[in-house]
């Protein structure tokens, strides 16, 4: 599975990628924030996509958005990860498609059971 | 001057739950709370110190507060990695966690019908730096202390004020 990973702070994604080498998954490509991301996803195969909320030049939400609404990249399962725990920001992620939605911190036995819910969610 | 009379103690739980949770799933470890403390000055507690501006239904800072040795022992654990000076990597990983602890405390606070949202997290470094954002005073100030080994501690502040 390859996985874009995107958050524009380093220190994070270095986090999230030593959760997912945990659950065996380290085929992982990075990025600062959905412009690059949407970019990456033009060019490379992903299985999955997991992303940031708050992101400088393009939020987790415009990112989601935009992914949603293009044909060729809707089909790729979409774990939003945040720090807001808060009910508004859930139903407004999920308003927007958003496949799951994880709250930090987690467990990566937590973040395998949101892929897996992710993916199962896109399968349907 | 007692707590109760300047800030609801409600507000501590949150804080507190918050705390343990991040550092017990993060990190692995167990901070334990010293008894709560006000604060009459806005300076900082420790001397790496993210902060988040609060606004919503109250107006109101956090800043999650740690000495240098305390804030390089997180980076390494968090990391894995082997810093021994406050270098940017070590100041996004205190705002990352800074960001993490406020998340969490605001929902546990949303649970008692006290809706915030949070500003991006600004790590400070220094000591005794004066945090002239935090508006109100008295702060509310929360010692943690966790252990780094050797049967060593180090302590860290939850502070926070609303108004």
């Amino acid at each position: 599975m390859r996985v874009l990973l995107v958050d524009d702070f380093a220190t994070m994604r270095k986090i999230i990628k030593n959760v997912l080498k945990q659950i065996n998954i380290e085929s992982v490509v990075e990025a600062e924030n959905g412009r690059q991301a949407l970019s990456i996803l033009k060019a490379e195969k992903i299985d999955l996509i997991i992303s940031d909320w708050i992101m400088p030049e393009m939020t987790g939400i415009e990112f989601l958005k935009a992914c949603k609404a293009d044909e060729t990249v809707k089909h790729i399962p979409f774990i939003m990860v945040t720090a807001e725990a808060q009910k508004d920001s859930v139903v407004e992620a999920i308003k927007c498609g958003v496949d799951n939605y994880i709250v930090k911190p987690f467990t990566p036995e937590k973040l395998k059971d949101a892929i897996e819910k992710a993916q199962a969610k896109v399968r349907r | 001057m007692n707590l109760e009379d300047d800030m609801d103690v409600r507000y501590i739980n949150p804080f507190l739950i918050a705390t343990q949770h991040v550092f017990r799933t993060m990190l692995g470890l167990e901070p334990v709370m010293a008894k709560p403390m006000l604060k009459q000055e806005r300076i900082a507690s420790g001397e790496v110190t993210g902060v988040m501006g609060l606004s919503g239904d109250k107006r109101g800072a956090v800043a999650v507060s740690f000495t240098k040795k305390g804030a390089l022992f997180l980076y390494n654990t968090l990391m894995g990695d082997s810093a021994n000076d406050i270098g940017p990597e070590v100041i996004d990983a205190i705002g990352e966690l800074t960001n993490i602890i406020s998340g969490q405390a605001r929902k546990e606070l949303e649970r008692q019908g006290l809706n915030l949202k949070a500003a991006i997290p600004l790590v400070v470094t220094g000591k005794e730096l004066e945090t002239s954002f935090i508006t109100k005073l008295p702060i509310i100030s929360l010692p943690f202390y966790f252990s780094v080994g050797n049967g060593e501690r180090e302590v860290m502040y939850v502070d926070f004020s609303f108004e």
